[in-house]
């Protein structure tokens, strides 16, 4: 599973693809203050990035992968990540 | 105006669906002229129609479509998957639009943009083509890149504070993530990306009520590469992408946006397009054409004549019109002469014989009151029996008794001909087959002849409407998992291309459809593998399947079997969806597979959900019914031949251990008192095995009425429902699922 869960942690991991787009949409719709970490991710398929866009979960970790890191950590609010990315979680 | 109006969203759902068929047609023969002709004239007819209404961007869509139409008409282009691939998704918006004018009489508010785009895609032939258009000059196509913010033009502009740059314009097709795509993705492949704007496209809907499958972003983007280099990455999509070359201006006036070019085709003022409509109508007549092809022109003609005369404040009588539609000379006369002056003719209508057959619309809910009271009247028929047996033997008795034969009778057809009311054909299900299939198998390389049996034959609305996802999804695994890539198909001595069969029969009382292909089969060992490795069995209990078992564990909960979940198939909609769907329904699944050879799936379906066929059964003196669905046969056991393990006991048949429960314990009666040689034993087929139900003893069969548990009741688990019998004894129908 790309995704794991622990309580109100989500951990992305390698490639997440359209095949978690049901169970993330469950697992933020059930979980009162979600919280995902996305450090591990390496690609983020649309779907995903679009329940992460409406739920505004908070983000433990940004992206560290570097096309995410620029383009899609910004959109979930983690801000443009100092140059060359791969800062620590936080 | 409003019966027009009607007239049209009607006529508009037929149009694309002929279109639809002859695009399907056209795409499989490119040399089918009849095809061609058939297409054009869909979207001729839908131009002339929707020019009547306000609804600029439609027209616009269908006249772009009619115009690559007649190119292709000339032999001017040729069909290619690429332009059926662009026809097909106008056909989809203007199905979409044709919904959305059905439900609220307007276009959506993005409808301008979106037949931009599309109208883009078709006229542009290939993406290139049409991205050196958009670079001629279109700036200000892009009205968002004016307003940056000095974050975002600082992050931009290391090329110069004038920088040329390309800017892109990306929404996708909602649906886009069935086909595969990941828009996101393709940002991945854009040279020198600058700028990505991410944004919903729509406002978001709640959490709860959003469609993790449905894609609501759009992306607004700068790039440094140039326009060509750019227009590459988004290649699969030409047709929901705008690429154009922009100058990013030092100063922040933000140049007014222009509205979208609006010298295409947008209506000119009513009369003279009206005018040109009508002539062009009469040049319809004029063109040759078999006499099939010119009937069918003529009522077309007719049609669209008298939909613009309407509309002009002309209404004129049909029959008058379609008169005049003999050939051009006689059509221009009538409207040189003008309908105007002629007082409306008031003779008698025109033959009936013209009617068009008009199918009649009823409530579901008078269908069931209807169904209710046939179901009460069969109950009161066979009280009538017994009290015939009790007059006795005199002429009085034979007389009844011959009456009540005859009534019988009439009951019968009676309840046959309400049942046949709500009979559809299965045609309905299958439509949607020819386009799912084709798009597949394009997406994924593989060639697959889908061939359709049975499409007539009928089954209940209800089941139909049960059997639409689950049939969707076999074809989809079945092209997905089942038929495999030319290259492997031919490496094993196959056909390159696969064959798709979808078969529908009736069976006794049911409705069965097959879906099978010729691809690589199951592997009975890999399912073993694999429902170990996921810890659905135990190593020993997995070697213990026999392999027609192991095959059936593609139904079990949470399995997959391909190695890689494709994101075809893979998007949470198992086998075992399937499964339940249909059992709900109170049908069953059924599966063969030869590795190497195909699979098949077989779903039976009851022909109704208003009538259950029940099994009576008797336990401590009470009377339960059993859905013969879930019958897999009826017999006697033994005593000598049950092996009980403590309080667990199973039997034998046909070489399988098969539990046993006892339908008194499962009820929380008291066990059977009475010495008994042997158990009567229903044998009772569920998902995951079969099992035994031991009861004290097996009645008739009947075919009754199902009706729900209501109020205080409806908790009550283990029970489907009450039913009554023809002699009016209430039963309780078991939901054995629930209760084992």
């Amino acid at each position: 599973m790309p995704i794991r869960y622990d309580a109100d942690l989500a951990r992305f991991e390698a490639a997440c693809t359209a095949e978690d787009a049901l169970p993330l949409a469950e697992w933020l719709e059930a979980t009162a203050a979600p919280r995902v970490d996305l450090s591990a991710c390496t690609d983020l398929h649309t779907a995903l990035l679009q329940l992460l866009i409406a739920a505004k979960p908070a983000v433990t970790a940004g992206p560290e992968e570097a096309f995410l890191a620029r383009w899609v950590g910004p959109a979930l609010g983690c801000g443009i990540p100092l140059s060359p990315p791969g800062r620590g979680p936080g | 105006m409003s019966d027009l109006f009607d007239q049209f969203v009607v006529e508009a759902q037929e149009l694309l669906e002929m279109a639809g068929a002859a695009l399907l047609a056209l795409e499989r023969d490119p040399a089918d002229r009849a095809s061609v002709d058939e297409l054009f004239r869909a979207f001729h007819t839908l131009k002339g129609a929707s020019g009547l209404f306000d609804m600029a961007p439609f027209t616009r869509l269908v006249h772009a479509g009619e115009d690559t139409l007649s190119l292709l008409r000339d032999g001017r282009i040729a069909m290619m998957p690429d332009l059926a691939d662009r026809l097909f998704r106008a056909l989809d918006q203007c199905a979409r639009w044709v919904a959305a004018l059905e439900a609220g009489g307007a276009l959506p508010a993005d409808a301008a943009d979106a037949a931009e785009t599309l109208v883009r895609g078709l006229s542009g032939r290939a993406a290139a083509e049409g991205a050196a258009a958009a670079a001629g000059g279109q700036a200000d196509g892009f009205p968002w890149v004016t307003t940056l913010t000095g974050e975002e033009r600082a992050a931009v502009g290391e090329g110069g504070p004038t920088a040329t740059l390309t800017a892109i314009d990306y929404t996708p097709d909602p649906e886009c993530f069935f086909t595969g795509d990941d828009p996101l993705a393709l940002f991945r492949r854009v040279p020198d990306l600058r700028l990505l704007r991410i944004e919903p496209a729509e406002p978001l809907p709640p959490l709860a009520q959003m469609d993790p499958y449905r894609c609501i972003l759009r992306f607004r983007a700068l790039s440094g590469a140039a326009v060509e280099a750019v227009t590459h990455a988004f290649r699969s999509v030409p047709d929901q992408v705008r690429i154009g070359s922009v100058t990013l201006a030092p100063a922040m006036v933000p140049p007014l946006p222009v509205p979208p070019s609006a010298t295409l085709l947008l209506p000119a003022p009513q009369g003279s397009l009206a005018a040109a409509m009508l002539a062009e109508q009469a040049r319809i007549l004029d063109l040759p054409g078999s006499t099939a092809e010119c009937q069918s022109r003529r009522a077309a003609v007719a049609r669209a004549v008298a939909a613009i005369l309407t509309a002009l404040g002309r209404p004129t009588d049909r029959g008058a019109v379609a008169g005049a539609c003999g050939d051009a000379a006689a059509l221009r006369r009538f409207l040189a002469e003008g309908p105007v002056e002629k007082p409306v003719v008031a003779g008698p209508p025109p033959a009936a014989a013209s009617l068009p057959r008009r199918a009649l619309r009823v409530e579901p809910e008078r269908m069931d009151a209807l169904m209710a009271l046939v179901g009460e009247l069969s109950v009161v028929k066979g009280q009538l029996g017994p009290l015939v047996g009790r007059a006795g033997d005199g002429e009085l008795a034979r007389d009844m008794k011959a009456f009540s034969a005859r009534l019988d009778a009439l009951v019968g057809d009676l309840r046959h001909a309400a049942l046949r009311l709500r009979l559809l054909p299965l045609a309905r299900v299958f439509d949607p087959l020819p386009r799912l299939v084709r798009d597949t198998a394009r997406r994924l390389d593989k060639t697959v002849e889908l061939v359709l049996e049975g499409a007539e034959t009928e089954a209940d609305k209800d089941i139909l409407d049960v059997l639409g996802e689950p049939l969707l999804h076999l074809v989809r695994n079945a092209l997905d998992h089942g038929i495999e890539a030319p290259e492997r198909r031919t490496a094993a001595g196959k056909l390159p291309g696969g064959t798709l069969l979808v078969r529908a029969f009736q069976d006794k009382g049911g409705v069965v459809v097959e879906v099978s292909d010729d691809g690589a089969g199951i592997d009975p060992a890999a399912m073993r593998r694999a429902a170990v490795a996921k810890g659905l069995l135990e190593p020993e209990a997995a070697a213990a399947l026999a392999d027609a078992d192991a095959v059936r564990l593609v139904f079990a909960p949470g399995f997959s079997t391909a190695a890689a979940v494709s994101d075809l198939s893979g998007r949470g909609v198992g086998m075992d969806a399937v499964r339940a769907a249909v059992e709900r329904a109170g049908g069953r699944v059924e599966i063969a597979s030869a590795p190497g050879r195909g699979t098949r799936v077989r779903l039976s379906l009851p022909l109704t959900l208003s009538i259950t066929r029940v099994v009576a059964v008797e336990a401590a003196g009470s009377l339960y019914g059993i859905p013969v669905a879930l019958v897999g046969g009826v017999q006697r056991v033994a005593r000598a031949e049950i092996r009980a393990v403590k309080r667990a006991e199973s039997i034998v048949l046909r070489d399988r251990v098969v539990p046993l429960v006892r339908l008194r314990r499962l009820l929380g009666q008291p066990d059977d008192e009475r010495q008994r040689a042997a158990d009567c034993v229903v044998l009772v087929e569920l998902g995951d095995g079969p099992v035994a139900v031991a009861v004290d003893d097996v009645g008739e069969r009947a075919d009754v009425v199902l009706r729900p548990m209501t109020g205080v009741l409806r908790g009550l688990r283990g029970y489907a429902g009450t039913a009554v019998l023809g002699d009016g004894r209430l039963i309780l129908v078991l939901d054995l699922r629930e209760l084992l």
